[in-house]
């Protein structure tokens, strides 16, 4: 090989390594280039904060994926959480309460009590999966049309049925939609949530065993079992945790949004297993990092963002999408095509 | 190989720069300013509509933007059905500068966040379609709503069956027992319009002394295929005894009419009186055929016309009035009327769509 | 010697394992010496990987006991062995790749500070265990970027990790290269120093006697003997291991040789581990055999020309025109058909029918507009159930529920209903029983005899002998020559698959 041809190869693959920063920054470059006052501080706040929620939820997918897994129940279970928080954090004076008689709980106590609900679904998820070899798909599909099912027998009861659930106390809101003034403009608390979750996920999976396990796990089951590798708490545990994410983010969704419904996260998974996947996490287990999930994320929220903000077509938004996840996944697989 | 490698990543390339094409080329001539030209000069109001392939909102729609040609820079947004989604775009659209906001909520209950959003930036809302509740508009001067009384639909409905039943008593009361026993569609359940229309609609019938008896109820969330399914297994239940098909919206009538016709009904002097509600133009279609007895108009037209005057008016900081015939009410809301429509007065309906 | 190396650590005595119709393991022994390297020989098929399959609890023995360090054990899985100080360093590595080397190396007991993992410790552990070894790989460095022989010291060093008294060690050489091979033998003698016992099991006879200290020979499931290697040679140690006799086992030749119809010159894979300038001609009604170790490389050779690998240069000539096989279907349209090595996993569909089997890689004969022929699929199942003899109760029995030997036939009458010109035979009597293989044999012969060109790897030398005209001999990926089979021999061979 000659040093040119060799130079060519060392491109080729560091193109290859990093085609998915390489996109982000020529649709960037192309946003700026049909918008130049995209470059806003507003915007990039704006940015930051909507990718907030989800990236929570793509980290508690993205753990799942590493073990080879997935999750499609993700979306439904946010809802739930979004639900079940809502219900319980309605104002004390607002006419129309799922609880008429509850006082007005501290905000922290309904979070608490969501993420105890959904970690407990994600236990059941893992159960199902590793205990009774019922694949990962499977499994979270079915859990996924019983958790709409539970969200909704929840949701539409007496006194008021079937409504959406609304009048969320002030300090909730206040938890969820307002920010940290700093000049001009105010950093959404979101932001922090999601940097200190990002933070939390990523001492797990690089600082512990749990973590190493999880890899090893996906990476090659076989071997993680011939090392003694107790696989199936691993993986109920590594579900637990993706619910325990859920049941926050469907917290903060009630609240970003102001109330809840039974609708609320709908194929929010699809939307978190696309951001991983573009992120560099590999379906086939065993692959992904933290910041690799946070760029996917962001990268969809800044084609959301940015193609709204641009004014492009609904329609036509959802061909771009499509196509980066189409596009990122078939560089991915050559990058980790065995050369035969 | 080495040459397969490049032919990959040349075919990648050239995929990916159509398709940053595709998104720059429509970000100029796109949705974006409705078909005027100059879009810049004209002040800009930006819109959320809860979902684009909601067939009557995309009347309302397409009223919005023929009524706000020449006058504003109208940038619309597809919520997708999605609270969320329609947060983050009404953070959008304050961050492209919108002078005022006309939005059709997803989730009604949802009003405070939005108003709270253009509340810190001084920005006039209204929301149309979806109604707030009128303690969270009131907490905002600049909040109006456009839209109708949900309830009203319910009751133009009941008045028509009645009225339809005390004309038709010898062909419809099929028993003789002089009781309207009827089966019912319903939309998604939890929403304000299903809710309304059913209640309003059976309610109103009673009121007119006339007394009625539940043979089934089921939701068929504003669906005609879901509606079909009911109906199917509806007649195939009761079949004869069935007098009158009622349902929240014209999509699930017209599913119920499909549904009718399969089982023989609407050949020979086989017949079933079936109500829907917002007058589309099938339906339309359907009751020119005599296959439907009749619906309420949902004026997508004015709504949507309605809505463009008040938001214009807003977004030039003028009185949201100025220059209009509506009226606003106590809760700050600018009703327009619901209308029935049956074979006598057909045109009215076909001219909303013009 | 110290008196260390005179005591037995692991005694296996009389083990006898029996699988349905097969006895694999009859009354076999073996006694290994701490501190010393014992050498497992025998031919693919002798029962070496069934006896270590049961020292590692993966098969219950059916008689036999064993003793570690005089004790009883009987291991329910590797796991159990491992922690009992008794590991395997695997033919095919068992790591996980995209994990670096010290995370494979401590996985299932990380040393631990709090809920954290101490990767301070871990590392220093690592780089401790590494020193003593002499081995000079980053303990930070992903698995997945280690060459062979590197992911092999891991699985060295972590064996050395759980105190291991006995690691076996499975054809370790295979695909490492002479430099490699001496650091390897650094290692086994720093452990030997250490009273580690190795067991070593390998097919080249020359590292055999220059590294362990005993041999145990082994033959179809049976005990030969064991010997100090010092007193054995080559020549030796094959005539122990060959041992008996040939006639009967092979029906007699009724195929004819005529024109070269396929040509192969300097077939080189690109990937640049893999084979490289491979010369052979093939005549019509002609049987070549393919011999080599495992790691010669002889089925990518087979799936190259069957358009399943890429080449980076070379010429396959089929009757003097140059053919391009770049997919299956290539090779299926130029006349080629392969029947693979591992059956299970890619060449039935075992739960679908003996029908469904045979048609599968031709639907394309079948079709009668858009469907397909319902009386055509028919008649060729039964072709190929008649003319193959598979013993079955009806065409839509699925394949799982036949025989070994009966689903090879099924196969090799699949691609017969291609009708190719050029048969390429992957292992074809693996896992088949002895009565079966002599049908198998006689239909090679027959489609020989038909004017069939067939190219045939097998790992057992006899079958090779007894079936084909020439051999072509691999070793390490290189053509080490070709012999014609009436006269050559089982040493010859041997000598030749170790070339290189």
């Amino acid at each position: 090989m000659s040093t040119q041809a060799m130079k060519n190869s060392k491109i080729t693959k560091w193109l290859f390594d990093h085609v998915i920063y390489v996109f982000l920054i020529l649709l960037v470059i192309g946003i700026v280039i049909a918008s130049p006052d995209f470059l806003s501080v507003t915007n990039l706040i704006n940015i930051l904060s909507q990718s907030s929620s989800r990236i929570i939820i793509a980290l508690g997918i993205a753990g799942i994926l590493i073990t080879a897994g997935t999750d499609l129940s993700a979306g439904r279970m946010v809802g739930l959480a979004a639900v079940v928080s809502a219900s319980l954090l309605q104002a004390g004076d607002y006419a129309y309460k799922m609880y008429p008689n509850l006082p007005e709980l501290p905000f922290f106590v309904p979070i608490i009590i969501a993420m105890v609900v959904t970690g407990l679904f994600g236990i059941l998820n893992g159960v199902i999966v590793s205990k009774f070899h019922v694949p990962p798909f499977i499994a979270t599909l079915g859990m996924m049309i019983s958790v709409y099912g539970i969200t909704s027998i929840y949701f539409d009861r007496p006194p008021y049925g079937a409504q959406p659930i609304g009048g969320l106390s002030e300090s909730f809101t206040k938890f969820a939609q307002r920010g940290i003034p700093i000049g001009d403009y105010e950093i959404p608390f979101l932001i922090f949530y999601a940097i200190i979750f990002s933070v939390i996920i990523w001492v797990i999976w690089n600082k512990t065993q749990l973590g190493k396990n999880m890899y090893a796990i996906g990476g090659n089951p076989e071997a993680a079992k011939v090392s003694g590798v107790n696989v199936a708490k691993n993986i109920i545990i590594i579900y637990m945790i993706a619910g325990l994410l859920y049941g926050f983010s469907g917290t903060i969704e009630a609240g970003r949004v102001g109330s809840a419904t039974n609708n609320t996260g709908n194929m929010y998974e699809l939307d978190a297993i696309a951001a991983c996947v573009v992120g560099g996490v590999s379906l086939s287990g065993g692959i992904g990092t933290v910041p690799g999930v946070i760029t996917g994320v962001l990268i969809f929220q800044i084609i959301n963002y940015g193609l709204a903000f641009l004014g492009v077509s609904p329609y036509i938004q959802f061909i771009v999408k499509g196509a980066i996840i189409i596009v990122a996944v078939a560089f991915d697989m050559r990058k980790h095509a065995k050369k035969k | 190989m080495f040459k397969k490698k490049k032919g990959f990543i040349l075919s990648l390339t050239v995929a990916s720069s159509i398709l940053l094409a595709a998104g720059c080329s429509s970000s100029t001539g796109g949705s974006d300013s409705g078909k005027n030209k100059g879009g810049d000069k004209l002040p800009a109001v930006g819109a959320t509509i809860y979902k684009f392939d909601d067939n009557f909102m995309s009347y309302v729609r397409r009223a919005m933007e023929a009524a706000s040609e020449g006058k504003i820079n109208l940038m619309l947004n597809d919520s997708q059905n999605d609270q969320a989604k329609q947060i983050e775009q009404v953070d959008t659209l304050i961050a492209k500068g919108a002078k005022s906001l006309a939005i059709n909520l997803v989730d009604p209950k949802a009003a405070q966040t939005i108003i709270d959003k253009a509340k810190a930036k001084d920005i006039p809302v209204i929301f149309f379609n979806k109604e707030p509740d009128s303690s969270v508009l009131q907490g905002y001067e600049k909040a109006y709503y456009v839209g109708t009384t949900s309830s009203e639909s319910g009751v133009i409905q009941g008045e028509m069956i009645a009225k339809a039943w005390e004309a038709n008593i010898e062909k419809y009361d099929k028993n003789g027992d002089g009781k309207i026993q009827y089966v019912l569609l319903k939309g998604e359940p939890g929403h304000p319009d299903a809710e309304a229309r059913t209640t309003f609609a059976v309610n109103t019938i009673k009121e007119k002394g006339i007394e009625v008896e539940e043979l089934a109820m089921d939701t068929a969330m504003w669906d005609a295929t879901k509606a079909t399914e009911k109906m199917d297994a509806w007649i195939a239940k009761f079949n004869e005894q069935i007098e009158f098909v009622i349902a929240n919206n014209d999509g699930m009538a017209l599913g119920a009419i499909a549904s009718l016709e399969k089982a023989g009904y609407f050949s020979g002097d086989k017949f079933m009186p079936v109500v829907g509600v917002d007058a589309i133009p099938e339906a339309l279609d359907m009751i020119e055929k005599s296959k439907m007895f009749g619906t309420v108009l949902n004026d997508a037209t004015n709504q949507g016309k309605a809505t463009i005057d008040l938001a214009t008016n807003a977004a030039n900081g003028k009185d949201v009035l100025e220059g209009t015939d509506w009226t606003l009410d106590d809760s700050r809301a600018v009703r327009v009327p619901y209308v029935e429509v049956t074979i006598d007065n057909i045109q009215v309906g076909k001219d909303a769509y013009k | 010697m110290s008196e260390a190396r005179t005591t037995n650590i692991l005694e296996m005595s009389h083990l006898t394992k029996r699988f349905p119709g097969v006895i694999a393991l009859q009354n076999v022994s073996l006694k290994v010496k701490a501190g010393t390297v014992h050498a497992l020989m025998g031919e693919n098929g002798a029962g070496k990987s069934t006896l270590m399959k049961c020292l590692f609890g993966i098969y219950t023995m059916d008689e036999g006991k064993i003793l570690l360090d005089g004790k009883e054990v009987s291991f329910a899985n590797s796991k159990q062995a491992l922690e009992n100080g008794v590991s395997m360093v695997h033919q095919e590595l068992n790591q996980v790749r995209q994990q670096n080397v010290m995370d494979n190396l401590w996985l299932g007991r990380y040393p631990k500070k709090g809920i954290f993992i101490d990767e301070k410790k871990m590392y220093e552990d690592t780089v401790a265990i590494f020193n003593s070894l002499d081995i000079s790989i980053d303990p930070r460095s992903r698995v997945s970027t280690l060459s062979v022989s590197e992911m092999q010291m891991v699985e060295i060093a972590k064996a050395v990790s759980y105190h291991s008294k006995i690691i076996v060690m499975d054809e370790p050489t295979s695909s490492l290269t002479e430099k490699e091979v001496d650091h390897l033998f650094k290692i086994i003698r720093k452990l030997q120093s250490e009273n580690v016992a190795i067991i070593y099991i390998s097919h080249k006879m020359e590292e055999i006697l220059k590294v362990s200290d005993e041999v145990t020979i082994m033959r179809d499931g049976q005990y030969i003997a064991t010997k100090s290697a010092k007193d054995l040679t080559t020549e030796e140690i094959i005539k122990l291991m060959v041992g008996r006799d040939l006639s009967q086992r092979f029906p007699s030749k009724m195929n004819q040789p005529g024109d070269v119809i396929l040509k192969v010159t300097d077939l080189t894979a690109e990937n640049e581990s893999s084979f490289s300038n491979i010369n052979f001609e093939l005549r019509k009604g002609e049987i070549l055999g393919i011999a080599g170790l495992v790691g010669s490389k002889r089925t990518e050779v087979m799936e190259s020309l069957f358009g399943m690998r890429s080449l980076s240069s070379g010429m396959v000539e089929l009757h003097g025109k140059e053919v391009h096989n770049h997919s299956p279907q290539h090779a299926i349209k130029n006349g080629f058909a392969l029947v693979t090595e591992e059956r299970r996993s890619t060449g039935i569909y075992p739960d679908l029918s003996i029908s469904f089997n045979s048609i599968i890689a031709n639907l394309v004969q079948y079709k009668k507009g858009i469907f397909l022929s319902d009386r055509k699929v028919h008649d060729d199942t039964k072709w190929v159930i008649d003319s193959m003899k598979v013993k079955t109760p009806s065409q839509k029995t699925s394949i799982g529920s036949l025989s070994g030997g009966n689903q090879q036939k099924v196969i090799i009458g699949r691609w017969l209903l291609t009708n190719p010109e050029i048969l390429l035979l992957d292992e074809p009597t693996r896992g088949i029983d002895v009565g079966a293989k002599y049908e198998i044999y006689q239909l090679i012969n027959q489609l020989a005899a038909d004017g069939k060109g067939i190219i045939m790897i097998s790992s057992e030398m006899p079958e090779l002998l007894g079936v084909t005209d020439r051999i072509l001999v691999m070793s390490n990926g290189r053509a080490a020559g070709i012999v014609d089979t009436a006269t050559t021999s089982q040493e010859e061979i041997m000598r030749l698959a170790a070339l290189y």
